[in-house]
């Protein structure tokens, strides 16, 4: 039973040193963990550049690091690790930026910790269905375990149902799993680091309602493909914090489709509707910075504050650009680029 | 039976008088519903927006004109726009990448009427592979990840400015004029409505079957590389995921226009106003502020509209001839 | 022998296509057996025979689609051992095909010069040129349209052959040939094709018609040529045979009755037709 506790920890372990920013304090055995969101905007990205000049790129953000710290100290003294032990990891798309920086962080850690990590995904974004066969190809194989991000909480149910039912620890990583639903269906998840999406879009509304000030104004949402988990979830963080402020007022909340010329043609035409629009939060940077390409061509950048989520190196590049104006991120692999961060795991 | 020259004139552009019609009519609507749908801004987006489904669809519109689909544009436009990034930032000049680029569309279109032709197999089918093709090899050579950072002179093609009008609006008037005398005035545009009318009339005639199918196919990879270059200068990034569905939204136009399913029968003027109308109707939703579920909704009630309307009028002759 | 075609005397003129000893057999069938037939201009020819007689491998023969075993086919004073479709449209040979092959939603003039349109200015399709001259091909043809704008797909059955006829002589059809024309038409639809059929010949065409029906062949025909198991039994002018004798060699053993025909089946078939003669058949 021990070992078997063990062993879970390793794989949450693996996921964690990908995934989790920081984490709340929370007992090791049976962990469920929430990764916290860092909001990175203009002025972030200015300490980080210069940060990037004088030493170890997570050097500049100590608070993350200590967090780092604390979390694994919980999670010491390290369990034996199986050599040779293969993983599986299930993610969204490589289509996506985001994701694919994921599957590296995933391999590098894998690489580190001496276990075979296969990273799968589904062709696209929106493909449920052939992200629910892979996982049931990954589970006929037989790996140790399996590292899930489901595209939206349902469609995983049943391969994760199967996979408890030949044994393979099945973790849930990044976007949640539906837990009723998994029980309903007599399932288990053997460790689930969720991110919250809510908090996500509550960050960055928070930050544009900020750089707005008291004057407030209008603001517009653009979310990715309707149903996401993800997209419903920054959508609501969003719109609770804009409708809690005074003198900020939605004018329009429309599917961009995780796709950058949509969001390009949204925000033109809301801009045409409402030409004072003062801010656009975008479900993720792909459509933000698709909106920051519409905004400069029509002369706009300066009076819209436009805030995305993920960090994905382009989005990096156009904040220390001036351009976009603040992005969430969620993973110390992406906040500290490549070589500085993954030493420490 | 046969009623004058001027009432068959009348008649075989009935379709898109309807199609204006109702142009009109939403035009009107939403000016009167928003005071910022009917200014010059509001429709120097409309044309900005609607100038890339035009491009694409012209090729469509040849394609289906000569009996055939082509349901890889969406893709061979993000291929592209990755060659043109990829030559770019290997150095080449801007100008030689957008011909890169435009060749890659080129070769697609070509490899794709080849295999349509050689191996008598359905382009449906054909041109599904070949989207799957197009969409990995961008996957592949960007492995995942956007390419971004072009020069101005290559972005100037996406959101440069010409007087009050930008490029791509330029490009797509042009070569609808291109378009329209290339398909009803030239031997190129015959035997493509002949190809799509009776494929074996124009076999017997002489006409090489597999020059001209392969051509058709070819100018639509072409008109999609074009696309390419518009997306990738306009978001000034390219992606392998852009373009994504854009063969289905401009395939809708097409049709809706009146170009005939079954070939033998294109029109570019058609094509042309429905992708305005489109574009007026996703502007519209979106200035009322209508989420844009109805706007997909409201798309396919108006493409089985027309559809159903064409159908129904070529069978049953309503406002049309009798029909044998 | 039952029969063998000779040239007929009466005619000055030299022969369009000349076929020798024209053979083709598919594996064990034998198709053709040994063929020779002229074919002259400004002449309506009728080619009859019941199934399977060979009528229509000799005129796959004749329009390329297949090459004879042996024999040879001489036209303009050239000789060749066989044809291929696009050599045979080359040297004037034109098939009028049962569906016509139109594009239906094409107007007529653009279904008349389909892969010869005349071009100005290099690039562009000079279509008043195409309309003016289609006009008057079908003027002379005497094919009544109300409009070459008008698409093919609205024209009637005899139209649409009309429409289809002007193509193969703009096509530089000298030679026509036409297979089952009046099959599946009505009999208003089916006398307006005779009668460009006639027209043609009338106009100085090669014509070969291949019909099952013998009463539209009288009516138009000047010579009639009778096929019977891969031969040619009979080859005589339309004025010197009537019904009755034609169906005979169609359907049955040679009934050979003192006529002109027969006069022209002479020197060589004449034990053959000793032969058959004794076998005192009957056939109507």
């Amino acid at each position: 039973m021990k070992k078997k506790k063990q062993r879970v920890a390793v794989f949450l372990l693996l996921s964690i040193a990908v995934f989790a920013a920081a984490c709340s304090p929370s007992p090791a055995p049976a962990p469920v963990e929430e990764g916290k969101n860092n909001l990175v905007s203009a002025d972030a990205a200015q300490e980080q550049k210069g940060a990037k000049e004088a030493g170890p790129a997570y050097a500049m953000n100590p608070k993350a690091y200590a967090m780092e710290q604390a979390l694994m100290d919980q999670l010491m003294p390290l369990p034996d690790l199986h050599k040779g032990e293969r993983i599986g990891a299930l993610i969204i798309t490589l289509a996506n930026p985001f994701w694919v920086a994921m599957k590296e962080g995933y391999e590098r850690a894998g690489a580190e910790m001496g276990v075979e990590v296969v990273v799968m995904a589904a062709p696209t974004e929106g493909d449920t269905k052939s992200q629910l066969e892979t996982l049931d190809a990954m589970v006929a194989k037989g790996y140790a375990a399996i590292i899930a991000s489901p595209i939206e909480p349902f469609n995983l149910v049943p391969g994760v149902v199967r996979a408890n039912k030949r044994g393979i620890k099945v973790i849930n990583l990044g976007p949640p799993i539906n837990k009723e639903a998994l029980k309903d269906a007599r399932g288990w998840l053997d460790g689930r680091i969720t991110v919250n999406f809510e908090e996500q879009g509550a960050l960055a509304a928070e930050y544009i309602v900020q750089k707005l000030g008291p004057a407030g104004g209008k603001v517009a949402i653009i979310q990715g493909i309707p149903g996401a988990g993800q997209s419903e979830g920054r959508t609501a963080g969003a719109k609770g914090v804009f409708e809690n402020t005074k003198n900020v007022e939605i004018v329009s909340i429309q599917p961009g489709n995780w796709d950058r010329n949509t969001a390009y043609n949204l925000a033109s035409n809301i801009l045409q509707a409402h030409p004072d629009l003062k801010g656009i939060f975008c479900a993720n940077d792909v459509m933000a910075l698709g909106v920051v390409e519409a905004l400069q061509a029509a002369n706009k950048k300066n009076d819209v504050v436009v805030a995305g989520v993920d960090f994905i190196d382009e989005a990096r590049e156009s904040i220390q650009r001036g351009e976009l104006d603040g992005t969430v991120a969620m993973s110390p692999f992406l906040l500290f680029p490549r070589s500085g961060a993954t030493s420490r795991w | 039976m046969y009623r004058g020259r001027i009432w068959l004139y009348f008649s075989n552009i009935f379709h898109q008088l309807l199609l204006v019609f109702v142009l009109l009519v939403m035009v009107a609507y939403l000016s009167s519903a928003s005071p910022f749908f009917f200014t010059w801004n509001n429709f120097r987006n409309i044309f900005d927006h609607s100038s890339l489904y035009i491009i694409l669809a012209l090729g469509i519109t040849f394609v289906i004109a000569a009996g055939g689909i082509d349901l890889s544009v969406g893709a061979v436009a993000a291929l592209s726009g990755v060659c043109m990034a990829v030559a770019m930032h290997s150095g080449l000049s801007v100008g030689l990448s957008i011909l890169s680029g435009i060749c890659s569309g080129a070769f697609m279109g070509m490899a794709g009427g080849t295999v349509i032709f050689l191996f008598k197999i359905n382009p449906f089918i054909v041109t599904l592979g070949f989207m799957s093709l197009s969409r990995g090899l961008a996957l592949i050579v960007t492995g995942g990840i956007p390419i971004y950072g072009f020069p101005k002179s290559f972005t100037w093609w996406g959101s440069g400015h010409i007087g009050p009008f930008n490029p791509p609006m330029l490009l797509a008037a042009f070569l609808i004029v291109v378009a329209a005398v290339m398909l009803n005035f030239t031997r190129f545009g015959y035997y493509t409505l002949a190809l799509g009318g009776n494929e074996e009339a124009l076999r017997r005639s002489g006409v090489s079957i597999f020059l001209y199918k392969v051509l058709v196919y070819t100018l639509c990879g072409v008109t999609a590389a074009i696309g390419g270059l518009i997306v990738t200068a306009r978001l000034n990034t390219a992606e392998p995921l852009a373009g994504w569905m854009l063969e289905l939204d401009t395939i809708a136009a097409v049709v809706l226009g009146g170009t005939s399913m079954k070939g033998g029968r294109g029109t570019i003027v058609g094509t042309v106003i429905a992708c305005f109308l489109l574009g007026i109707l996703r502007n519209g939703l979106v200035i009322l502020s209508i989420p844009s579920y109805y706007q997909q909704l409201l798309i396919g009630i108006i493409i089985l509209a027309a559809v159903i309307f064409a159908e129904v009028r070529a069978r049953k002759g309503l406002l049309g001839f009798n029909k044998k | 022998m039952f029969g063998c075609a000779q040239k007929k005397d009466g005619s000055q003129k030299s022969p369009y296509l000349r076929l020798k000893k024209i053979k083709k057999s598919f594996g064990h069938i034998v198709a053709l057996e040994g063929i020779d037939l002229d074919i002259y201009p400004a002449e309506v020819m009728a080619l009859v025979g019941d199934n399977g007689a060979g009528k229509s491998t000799l005129i796959k023969i004749i329009s390329g689609v297949l090459a004879p075993d042996s024999g040879e086919i001489s036209l303009n004073g050239t000789s060749y051992r066989h044809l291929t479709p696009s050599k045979a449209v080359e040297l004037g040979i034109s098939t009028v095909y049962q569906d016509l092959a139109l594009v239906d939603c094409r107007d007529t003039a653009s279904n008349i010069f389909l892969g010869k349109e005349p071009l100005k200015a290099w690039f562009f399709v000079d279509k008043q040129k195409m309309i003016k001259e289609s006009e008057a091909l079908l003027k002379k043809l005497k094919v009544a349209i109300p409009s070459v704008t008008t698409p093919v797909e609205d024209l009637s059955g005899g139209q649409r052959q009309g429409v289809a006829v002007a193509r193969s002589i703009m096509q530089q059809g000298r030679m026509l040939i036409f297979d089952e024309p009046t099959a599946a038409m009505g009999v208003n639809e089916a006398n307006r094709i005779l009668k460009l059929i006639r027209n043609l010949g009338d106009e100085g065409f090669a014509v070969v018609v291949i019909s099952h029906n013998l009463h539209h062949v009288f009516s138009i025909a000047d010579r009639i040529c009778v096929m019977r198991n891969g031969r040619l039994m009979v080859d005589c002018r339309t004025e010197n045979t009537n019904l009755e004798q034609i169906v005979g060699f169609i359907t049955g053993p040679p009934q050979l009755t003192k006529t002109h025909t027969e006069k022209e089946l002479m020197p060589g078939c004449g034990e053959d037709a000793g032969n058959v003669q004794r076998q005192d058949m009957v056939i109507f």
